[in-house]
């Protein structure tokens, strides 16, 4: 079992385990953006670089993907690696200075405010972190959207920027999203992921007719034998409006629509 | 043994067959070479081509052998189209389409040269009738590039004529004097050899960790997507000697256990694609590539994969993941590609210029190669020579050869007696050189250590009338079209930077502007994810340790000292110069220009919005930059 040195603290690690899982556990606070449990890693947001002893000179690594492969010691809040992170925050600050929930990020780094001018059209608030293109890819198996053009026009968009056939409107992208930029709206008989513009039809309560969730979400959750909708709405006591919510994060994070299971800790 | 068009069997038949194609080789024979390569052809070699190939059709006379045939790039662009007559190797410079008959008649029939073709020194005055006299190509060292504009790249014949499929003869060998993978192997590590595409990575250490990774099959791949501006060799290479990196990479295959191979090539590339194409289908002819390669056991075959258009594209991980068609986008290496690479499998990567350089090294052995060059770059490199220099072309000289070498030996020097004032090299991400340093050698090692980089051999020359600011902002800004956008220094950082550096060339610069320069440059090195994101601001670093004070008078005098940046310098009219023709002020689009007929005019500061027209249409050139 190697041994982490983190900070000067040793920890035990499993071998192929990434330096966050062991520092997570350890207690220790390092920001992601990029990184979910629930998909393999992307490593794009570089908000959680660390540094390792690379014997005689350190590097600076993105903490959520470096495998550990032996012992290795770490520097989480050495002053260039807390300058780096803070580098990068303030940059991100400068293309979505709007997001709450990247301030409250910064600030918990000590980042109270950006020295850049926002030199490039942003889609509102997104940081480009990948994670809704991921859940929808991997753990849903739809690929309704998709990073859409390169460097500072990069976006996240359905195919061809139009509205998406594939999406099934499980909402897995909204709930995933770490600034909140992805938002679901309710209609009368559809369900539509905004920015995107998809519309998926909602299945409704056979007593009252109050909509359920979207109807294709209630159709592949059937076809896999798995709980349905209204199984998975029962377990747990929410109001209706949490109950979507928590239907995506449950498709997020246990009951993978696509086959393969993901088989990743937290 | 075999004959055109069956498969060799055995290392023996190939070497027979070359033997039959010497004795049947007639040096007396009449040869015109004309060069089709990127920059003759751009200039109209294919015309010229034509001529020939139709002057050889139409001459019926049976006992002169006539031949023309079409080569790889020359190297000396600047002076294409380029046709060499044999015997003699009459050396012949700017032709064009009416100078055919005349280069026919007296030339390749009449075995007379034509003087006034040949190439003349502009300071001795003095001819030259072959390379071997020319300062450009006397002064080169022709490993890789010694098949350029000498064979047909279209003949696989004329290869194995030149000694083409020797190493790999060697290598594959009777049973009793075949080479181990190993020795393969331990061949290339002693050679020295390092990777031509960038990083400088020894070769041969590359190639054991593919050797050693688990998992099959193992994949053998050739990166050519050459993105760099201005950039040709690997280009240059896979349409002039395509074989050459065929051969490399089924050695390369060979000593690490690798059955599939692919080469990566640009899409802009039509012409390589397609003699690649024909290399490859030919080497299947023969045996030399698909099952049981010469009878050995071994088997190898290769595919062309276009590349997708991007810069990116040429980064390794990037390169892999869209030969496996995803988005060509760079992923993390903590476990190299050589473990995990294409579909997560073992994967060799090595740029087109090093598989070329694999034969000869075998071929010659590990000492002759490791005898050229300096202590820890060995062999040569081929460099695109380009911009403010004289002899501009590809040019292929040992390591450790001097920068002033490079520019003024073989460059020939600056052009319009200019000053030089820094040479950029290793592509767009690569630094400046200042004039101070021209006596250093050019090595993988001493690039670095100047705050530049090998890179894959572009070299830009820069005169006295170049900015330095305008030249990073150039680099920064092709690199912000070309970031992939997927992580947040990159994409975010390149912005920055370019919005700073647009601001400092319009005079719009502010004290603290530097200092975030540096900020943005040391995180983009620390944090981005990809070599072009970690190198982006080279330009912008090593114009700032060189030529500081070029930045600092932009910003606090709001002037451009080399008079490049467009309203920080002003036009004025030099009354000595001026004979008060008047062009000036009749082109000038906002009437700045005053004066009588006959008389020196002058200009109106207040009103010249500093266009330059003034400039461009003096026929005295009076109008001077202030
Ligand atoms: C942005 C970027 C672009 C690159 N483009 C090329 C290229 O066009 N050709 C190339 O051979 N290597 C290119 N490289 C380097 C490759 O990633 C890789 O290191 C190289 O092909 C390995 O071959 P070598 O060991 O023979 O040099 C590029 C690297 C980066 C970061
Ligand atoms: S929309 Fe949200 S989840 Fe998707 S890339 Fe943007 S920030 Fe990330
Ligand atoms: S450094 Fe630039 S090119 Fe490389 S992965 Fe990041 S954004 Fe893409
Ligand atoms: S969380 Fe590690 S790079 Fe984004």
């Amino acid at each position: 079992m190697p041994t982490v040195t983190i900070d000067g603290k040793p920890y035990q690690a499993q071998l192929g385990e990434t330096i966050l899982q062991v520092a997570r556990r350890g207690g220790i606070w390092i920001p992601t953006l990029c990184y979910h449990p629930a998909v393999e890693p992307y490593a794009a947001c570089r908000i959680c670089v660390v540094e390792i002893d690379r014997g005689g000179w350190w590097q600076v690594v993105t903490s959520c993907n470096y495998p550990i492969r032996r012992d290795l010691t770490v520097r989480v809040n050495s002053e260039r690696a807390v300058r780096a992170r803070r580098g990068v925050m303030e940059l991100l600050l400068a293309r979505c200075p709007e997001s709450p929930e990247l301030r409250a990020i910064a600030a918990r780094m000590g980042v109270d405010g950006t020295p850049y001018p926002t030199v490039t059209e942003a889609q509102r608030n997104c940081i480009l972190c990948g994670l809704c293109v991921r859940v929808c890819d991997e753990r849903i198996g739809a690929s309704a959207i998709a990073r859409v053009g390169r460097g500072v026009e990069r976006s996240v968009a359905a195919p061809f920027r139009m509205p998406s056939e594939d999406c099934i409107g499980c909402g897995a992208c909204a709930e995933i999203c770490p600034v909140g930029t992805i938002v679901v709206r309710m209609h009368e008989e559809e369900v539509e992921i905004s920015p995107f513009k998809n519309r998926v039809k909602l299945k409704h309560c056979a007593e009252c007719g109050r909509p359920i969730g979207s109807e294709l979400v209630h159709k592949a959750l059937a076809d896999r034998g798995g709980p349905t909708l209204v199984e998975l709405l029962a377990t747990e006591q929410f109001c209706p409006r949490c109950k979507r919510k928590q239907l995506a994060k449950e498709i997020c994070t246990r009951h993978a629509l696509r086959d393969e299971p993901a088989s990743r800790g937290a | 043994m075999s004959t055109v068009g069956t498969k060799f069997d055995s290392a023996e038949d190939l070497r027979q067959y070359r033997a039959h194609l010497l004795a049947q080789y007639d040096p007396a024979a009449r040869r015109v070479r004309v060069c089709l390569g990127t920059g003759c052809t751009a200039k109209g070699s294919a015309k010229v081509m034509e001529r020939f190939c139709r002057a050889a059709e139409e001459f019926g006379q049976e006992s002169l052998v006539v031949q023309a045939k079409s080569t790889g790039c020359h190297g000396f662009c600047e002076r294409g189209p380029i046709v060499v007559v044999d015997p003699g190797n009459v050396f012949y410079e700017n032709v064009n389409e009416e100078d055919v008959p005349e280069i026919w008649r007296e030339s390749v029939i009449g075995g007379r040269v034509v003087e006034r073709l040949l190439y003349k020194d502009e300071a001795s005055g003095e001819t030259a009738t072959t390379p071997k006299e020319i300062p450009f190509y006397s002064a080169q060292q022709r490993i890789v590039l010694a098949h350029n504009g000498v064979i047909d790249p279209t003949s696989i014949e004329e290869y194995v004529a030149g000694g083409g499929y020797a190493a790999l003869a060697k290598v594959l060998g009777s049973k009793a004097s075949r080479m181990e993978p190993e020795e393969v192997i331990e061949e290339v590590a002693r050679s020295g050899l390092r990777g031509r595409g960038g990083g400088g990575f020894l070769t041969g250490r590359k190639w054991r960790s593919a050797r050693d990774a688990h998992g099959q099959p193992k994949y053998t791949i050739a990166n050519g997507d050459e993105g760099d501006p201005g950039a040709f060799m690997d280009r240059s290479l896979m349409e002039g000697d395509p074989h050459a990196v065929l051969e490399g990479m089924i050695i390369g295959a060979y000593a690490i256990g690798s059955s599939r191979g692919y080469v990566y090539v640009r899409n802009e590339y039509p012409m390589a694609v397609k003699h690649l194409t024909m290399a490859i289908n030919a080497a299947r002819e023969f045996g030399l590539l698909g099952q049981n390669i010469l009878g050995s056991g071994f088997s190898f075959d290769v595919r062309i994969n276009r590349g997708a258009g991007a810069f990116v594209c040429g980064e390794s991980t990037a390169l892999m993941a869209s030969l496996e068609g995803r988005v060509g986008e760079p992923r993390a290496k903590y476990i190299h590609t050589v473990e995990s690479g294409l579909d997560g499998k073992p994967s060799l990567l090595n740029n087109v210029e090093t598989w070329a350089n694999v034969p000869p090294i075998i071929l010659n052995g590990a000492d002759w190669f490791a005898s050229f060059g300096t202590e820890k770059s060995k062999g040569t490199k081929v460099f695109s020579l380009v911009g403010k220099v004289k002899n501009t072309g590809l040019v292929e000289v040992p390591m450790g050869m001097t920068l002033r070498q490079i520019i003024f030996d073989i460059g020939g020097g600056i052009p319009d007696g200019k000053a030089f004032k820094a040479v950029q090299t290793g592509g767009p991400s690569g630094g400046c050189i200042p004039a101070e340093c021209l006596d250093e050698p050019v090595d993988f090692d001493r690039l670095a250590e100047l705050g530049s980089m090998m890179g894959s051999g572009g070299m830009i020359v820069m005169d006295e009338d170049t900015c330095m600011v305008h030249v990073a902002r150039y680099f920064v800004a092709f690199l912000k079209d070309e970031s992939c956008g997927k992580c947040t220094p990159c994409r975010e950082g390149i912005a920055q930077m370019l919005d700073i550096l647009t601001r400092i060339t319009k005079g719009e610069g502010r004290e603290g502007d530097i200092d975030t320069l540096e900020t943005l440059g040391t995180l983009l090195e620390d944090t981005a994810l990809c070599a072009l994101g970690k190198t982006a601001a080279y330009p912008v670093l090593s114009t700032l340790r060189c030529f500081r004070d070029e930045y600092q008078t932009h910003i606090r005098e709001k002037r451009c000292p080399a008079k490049e940046c467009p309203g920080l310098f002003q036009y004025q009219i030099d009354v000595d110069l001026c004979t008060g023709c008047g062009v000036c002020r009749k082109k000038c689009p906002v009437q700045a220009i005053t004066g009588e007929r006959k008389k020196p005019h002058t200009i109106d500061w207040k009103t010249c919005t500093g266009c330059g027209t003034c400039f461009d249409v003096c026929p005295f050139s009076a109008v001077v930059k202030v």
